[in-house]
């Protein structure tokens, strides 16, 4: 059948299987995310053999770590169908309540204890949350778009409007220091990465996270607690996002009251084109990780192709497309494949 | 609290008689603690402000009670100005740049509801993408560089006509428009037919896909009307134009009644969340002279009042 339709396959018919091909690619996302990925990594290094220099890939993977990082807990929730935007703000709160502990012009704090207390109110954070989600039972885009925009407020304020600096080095070795040559953010980056696939794949809470997503009605038949996940979750994004501001704190050495602003926005859309789907249930952390790696590479590759200091500009209506064009990719592949999946 | 919530739905608990108490409320505190805040020359003053959201309420309330929601309005606002201040930049008539704003904003609408209808995309993903979209189209075609000033023959909208902002002018048919439609046509019934119960709707022979398509172009319109009212006020055409404004449209059309999961809500309720809304943030500015307690206090709103909604309307579950 098959060596028939290729000996004599009218031009249609090949149409028709290279456009099955691209489906195909579409569907498992991951394929396509790592043949854009190269398709840029080939145009950018032809343009610019730079790009291919290896402080520059570290740079990337640098930029994608504490992005990828908060990606791993917001895949999570997108998994149980909820939503969070709050992570922005929420790592600017975090950012100014590390410096205020740990700056040595501010208390200057033992570093350790800082870093604890960083972690913990992130955690703390997102687990009221998930409780306004789960017990309050208010959607989570209201509970986290009300965040979003509280937590800008408190962070202006408790900050004053002034950048807060001199870091002790305990902090700064935790976005520039390396052990045996390998950059300590990227390694913790690298930890996040492994712990997320591990609860994903190999605990019960992970299948939990998935049946969840997938029907919620049925999972509650089956005895399984909804609220108790999704207080999981929220509460691992608030931690994460923690651990995201330690990473990029340590590398800026800088605290300013706008820090983390849109990061939800760049995030989200990791989620979105790594393949998760918005209604839950169906995603996979290495299309995330990937994602994250090529919306982290476009913004570098805006400026390796010396498109002036105005390119920049562009950088969300990119980040806009991106999810665009992964829903609309989502829905042919879908509706090419019959019903659902 | 079980008891009590009964006893305010048997004494027919409006959330209007609630949002009348709380306003008053307000009034009286503010009046206390600040009596030039409630003159009526302040008020006029500071009522400028209110108008751009009260217009972008009104869609806004509709989109809602269809169980959707539209994050995209501030982004939209920015479209619209950033086309109507470079084209009138580039020699365009000052006529032909408003119409390509008012046009570039309904296609920006007609985008989200093809996404939503057609396509059927949640409509939180899509106008969140949309809001990074459009404001990013925005930023990067004006290079993040405001278009100032404007010609005299327009920023005269900014001003008022028969002693009334034109934009209150506006605001005032719109609404009334908006009300009818809402309440006296069977399409303004439809819209909580599709909120109530979607699939339902589409069965009895709904136009559910054009409804939906209609509205958010509806949206992106009105967002282009409120582009033009706010370049004319501030005789300036920026990028930054309608930030952060969809959160306080949807806080006013949330506190004002209407329910975030669609099938219930009006447009007295809205106009009612938008002045307590509108007081609550004029007079934190006022008094405390702060913007950034104003995001505190905003969010927190949004949060509380669909809490109170749940924990008044939805005791039993």
């Amino acid at each position: 059948m098959s060596t028939l339709s290729t000996v004599d396959s009218p031009p249609a018919g090949r149409l028709r299987r290279f456009a099955d091909g691209l489906l195909v690619l579409a569907r498992s996302r991951e394929y396509g995310l790592l043949l854009l990925i190269a398709l840029t990594v080939v145009t950018v290094s032809i343009k610019s053999p730079d790009f291919l220099d290896l402080g520059n890939l570290r740079d990337i993977l640098e930029q994608a770590a504490p992005v990828v990082v908060i990606a791993c807990g917001v895949m999570l929730v997108v998994l149980t169908g909820e939503i969070d935007i709050s992570v922005g703000s929420l790592m600017g709160l975090l950012a100014a309540l590390l410096a205020l502990l740990a700056s040595a012009d501010r208390c200057a704090w033992h570093p350790a204890v800082a870093i604890l207390f960083v972690l913990l109110a992130g955690a703390a954070v997102g687990a009221c949350t998930g409780l306004m989600v789960t017990i309050g039972r208010v959607p989570s885009i209201i509970v986290t778009l009300g965040m979003l925009t509280a937590l800008r407020g408190v962070t202006i304020l408790t900050m004053g409007g002034e950048n807060i600096k001199n870091f002790p080095a305990m902090v700064r070795f935790l976005g520039t220091g390396e052990v045996l040559g390998l950059p300590v953010d990227i390694g913790v980056a690298a930890a996040v990465v492994i712990l997320t696939g591990f609860i994903l794949v190999l605990t019960p809470l992970g299948r939990r996270i998935f049946a969840l997503g997938s029907n919620p009605h049925a999972s509650e038949l089956i005895g399984l607690s909804e609220r108790t996940i999704k207080l999981f979750v929220f509460a691992y994004t608030g931690f994460l996002t923690g651990v995201a501001t330690l990473l990029a704190v340590g590398k800026l050495g800088n605290v300013a009251p706008s820090m983390g602003k849109g990061r939800e926005l760049l995030v989200v859309t990791c989620v979105v084109v790594g393949g998760v789907s918005i209604s839950g249930g169906r995603g996979k952390l290495r299309g995330v990780v990937l994602a994250v790696l090529l919306m982290v590479m476009m913004r570098t590759v805006l400026t390796f192709m010396e498109m002036g200091p105005e390119a920049t500009k562009w950088e969300r209506a990119i980040q806009g497309a991106f999810i665009l064009l992964a829903v609309v990719v989502d829905h042919l592949a879908s509706r090419h494949h019959g019903s659902g999946r | 609290m079980r008891a009590l919530t009964a006893k305010l739905k048997t004494a027919g608990w409006r959330q209007e008689y609630v949002l009348v108490m709380l306003l008053v409320v307000l009034i009286g505190v503010a009046g206390a603690l600040d009596p030039t805040f409630v003159t009526a020359r302040a008020q006029l003053k500071l009522s400028e402000n209110i108008w751009g959201l009260a217009i972008l309420a009104l869609p806004m309330t509709m989109i809602i009670i269809t169980a959707g929601i539209d994050l995209s309005v501030g982004s939209t606002v920015a479209l619209a100005t950033v086309t109507f201040g470079l084209s009138w930049h580039q020699g365009v008539p000052v006529w032909g740049a408003a119409l390509l704003a008012l046009g570039v904003a309904t296609a920006a609408g007609a985008l989200n509801g093809f996404l939503v209808s057609k396509v059927k995309v949640h409509p939180l993903i899509v106008t969140l993408a949309t809001l990074a979209a459009f404001r990013g189209i925005a930023e990067g075609a004006s290079k993040g560089k405001p278009v100032t000033p404007l010609p005299d023959a327009f920023t005269q909208f900014g001003d008022t006509f028969a002693g009334i902002p034109v934009a209150a002018w506006v605001f005032a048919v719109l609404a009334i428009v908006c009300a009818l439609f809402l309440g006296r046509t069977p399409n303004g019934r439809f819209v909580y037919a599709i909120g109530h119960n979607e699939r339902g709707a589409r069965f009895s022979g709904i136009a559910v896909d054009r409804i939906l398509f209609l509205l958010y172009s509806l949206s992106g319109l009105l967002a282009g009307v409120v582009a033009l009212l706010y370049a004319a006020r501030r005789n300036t055409a920026s990028p930054e134009a309608g930030m952060g404004n969809e959160l306080d449209v949807i806080t006013a059309v949330v506190i004002g009644g209407t329910s975030i999961y669609g099938g219930r809500g009006n447009i007295v309720g809205t106009c009612l969340g938008i002045l307590l809304i509108h007081e609550t943030r004029e007079f934190v500015r006022w008094y405390w002279s702060s913007d950034e307690l104003n995001l505190i206090v905003v969010g927190s709103l949004l949060v509380a009042s669909v809490l109170a909604h749940r924990l008044l309307r939805f005791g039993k579950k």
